[in-house]
C-alpha cells in the first residue's frame, strides 16, 4: 500500500456532477467512479460494502444545499456519513475515509482533482483494516 | 428414557438470562422435559463436560446454546457441542449477534484487562497482576481458559442451523423452537424462529406515530416522564422499532422502555446498524452541517446506540489476523 495508490470509490449525483461531460473520457481518469441518481440514493450499507471490497477511502458528491432535485437527498446522505462516521471511529476506522461534498459541476472536471485529493489524504492514513468477509 | 430426542442447553459467555428464559416456560417446562431427554444444562443439572464426550457424534438431537464466545473453553464447548448434535439453536442475542458483550469489540482485550485487572476504582491489585493461562503456584501449574482477542457470535465459530434471538428470547418463541425440533417441523436452515416483521408493524403505540417524525431534539428516557402509550420516537426518545425484528412480545414498550433491538435486523438485512442510520438519518431535523452535528451529539453514543447488540456481526467486524 506504501507505493500503491489508495483505492477510492467515488459516487457522485447525476444532477449536479459532470452531466455535460464524458461519461467514457471521466471513467478512463477516474477508476471505481460511480455516477449515480442523487447522492440520497447512497446508504450506509453500500459504503461499508465498497470498504468490504477492498475500499480504501469513499467519496461521495452531491448538489449544493437547496439545489437537490428530490427536495434533500443530499442532506440525508450528509446526515448519514456524519452518522457513519461515528461508527467508523468505534471500530478503528479513520473517519476521514468517508467524505461528503456538496457543490455543482456539470463538467465534471473537478471529480478527477477531488478523487486524487481524496486519494492523498487516506494515503496519509494508510492500508485501510481487512474487513471480517461472510 | 429411551427413544426421547436427547437435548443439551450450555451457557457460554452469557449473564445467565437465557438459561433464565428456558425456566420461564414455568409449567410447560414440565411438558418440555416429558418430551426431551436434557442431558446437559450446566446451569440447572450436574453434568460435566466428560458426560458430553462420551456421546456419540450426532446422537444428541438439539444443542440449545446462549452466550458469546470469548475465549478458548467457551470455543472448546461449543465446537464439542457442535459434533455431538444434528442441530444447533443460537438461543439469545449473544449466541446469534454477540450481544450486548459484543460492545467490548469497540475496545481492545488490553483496555478490557486494564480497566477490570487494574484502573477501575473499586480494584485492589498491588502486584499489578492480570490473569494468565497457565501459572505456577507451590510448584503446581494452574490453567486458565485464555482470553480472546474479540467477542464473536456463535455462527463465527461453528455452524449454526436456527436463531432465535432476544435478551433473552420470549418463553412463546422459545417452547415454539423446541416443539418444532421435537415434531419435526423444521423450517430451512439458518432461518430466526421469529416474526419476520419489524417491532414497529407490532408496537400498541403505532397509531401514535407520526406519518414523518421529525427529531429537532433527543431526549433520554430517564430525562423526561415518557407517555405510556405514545410512540418514543413522536415524543423525541430514540427507539429502534424501526428497523428491529419484532416477537419479543414488546416487553420494553410496555414497562415504557424504547426498543434497543435485542431480536436483530429484520430478515435479509446484514448490518443492523447501517440500516438503522439510514432510518434515523431520515429523521434527524437539521439541514446544516452545524446542526446535525450538534443533534449527532446529543445521541452520545452512536455506535452503542446502532450496535448494542450486534457488534460482533456488523460488517465493520476486522477480519482476524
Amino acid at each position: 500500500m506504501s507505493n500503491s495508490e489508495p483505492k477510492i470509490v467515488c459516487f457522485s449525483c447525476k444532477f449536479g456532477w459532470g452531466y455535460l461531460g464524458s461519461e467514457a473520457a471521466l471513467s478512463s481518469q477516474v477508476k471505481n467512479w460511480i455516477p449515480i441518481i442523487c447522492s440520497g440514493k447512497i446508504d450506509a450499507q453500500y459504503i461499508l460494502d465498497a470498504f468490504r471490497q477492498g475500499a480504501d477511502g469513499v467519496l461521495v458528491l452531491g448538489c449544493p444545499e437547496g439545489d437537490c432535485h428530490f427536495q434533500d437527498g443530499n442532506v440525508e446522505s450528509k446526515k448519514r456519513i456524519y452518522l457513519l462516521q461515528k461508527v467508523l471511529e468505534a471500530y478503528g476506522i479513520e473517519p476521514e475515509r468517508v467524505r461528503i461534498e456538496l457543490s455543482l459541476d456539470p463538467e465534471g472536471k473537478k471529480i478527477p482533482e477531488l478523487v486524487k485529493k481524496m486519494s492523498g489524504t487516506v494515503k496519509k492514513l494508510g492500508p485501510m483494516k481487512v474487513l471480517a468477509s461472510r | 428414557m429411551a427413544g426421547k430426542p436427547m437435548v443439551a442447553i450450555c451457557w457460554l459467555g452469557s449473564c445467565g438470562g437465557c438459561d433464565e428464559a428456558v425456566v420461564d416456560l414455568n409449567e410447560a417446562i414440565l411438558d418440555v422435559a416429558n418430551a426431551v431427554d436434557i442431558i446437559f444444562w450446566p446451569v440447572a443439572m450436574d453434568f460435566k463436560y466428560h458426560h458430553l464426550e462420551a456421546k456419540r457424534d450426532g446422537e444428541i438431537a438439539l444443542s440449545i446454546i446462549n452466550g458469546h464466545v470469548r475465549n478458548s473453553e467457551q470455543e472448546e464447548v461449543a465446537k464439542l457441542l457442535r459434533k455431538k448434535s444434528q442441530l444447533v439453536l443460537a438461543f439469545g442475542a449473544c449466541a446469534c449477534f454477540g450481544g450486548t458483550p459484543g460492545m467490548a469489540n469497540f475496545r481492545t482485550k488490553q483496555d478490557v484487562f486494564n480497566w477490570v485487572y487494574r484502573e477501575a476504582p473499586t480494584v485492589v491489585n498491588p502486584k499489578r497482576n492480570y490473569p494468565q493461562p497457565k501459572s505456577k503456584v507451590n510448584g503446581k501449574e494452574l490453567s486458565l481458559p485464555e482470553f480472546y482477542e474479540k467477542v464473536y457470535a456463535l455462527n463465527q465459530i461453528i455452524d449454526v442451523d436456527y436463531y432465535l434471538p432476544g435478551c433473552p428470547p420470549p418463553p412463546d418463541l422459545t417452547a415454539n423452537a423446541i416443539y418444532a425440533v421435537v415434531e419435526g417441523r423444521l423450517p430451512p436452515k439458518g432461518t430466526t424462529l421469529a416474526p419476520d416483521k419489524a417491532l414497529c408493524d407490532t408496537c400498541n403505540r403505532n397509531a401514535t406515530k407520526p406519518s414523518r417524525i421529525s427529531l429537532s431534539d433527543i431526549k433520554r428516557i430517564h430525562e423526561v416522564e415518557a407517555s405510556p402509550d405514545t410512540c418514543f420516537l413522536a415524543q423525541g426518545i430514540l427507539c429502534l422499532g424501526p428497523a428491529v425484528r419484532s416477537g419479543c412480545g414488546e416487553a420494553c414498550m410496555n414497562i415504557n422502555i424504547p426498543c434497543r433491538g435485542c431480536f436483530g435486523p429484520v430478515q435479509g438485512v446484514e448490518d443492523a446498524g447501517a440500516k438503522f442510520i439510514s432510518a434515523l438519518a431520515a429523521m434527524l431535523e437539521a439541514e446544516n452541517d452545524k446542526d446535525i452535528r450538534q443533534l449527532i451529539e446529543k445521541i452520545g453514543d452512536v455506535p452503542g446506540y446502532l450496535y448494542r447488540f450486534s457488534a460482533p456481526v456488523s460488517a465493520l467486524s476486522q477480519k482476524q489476523v
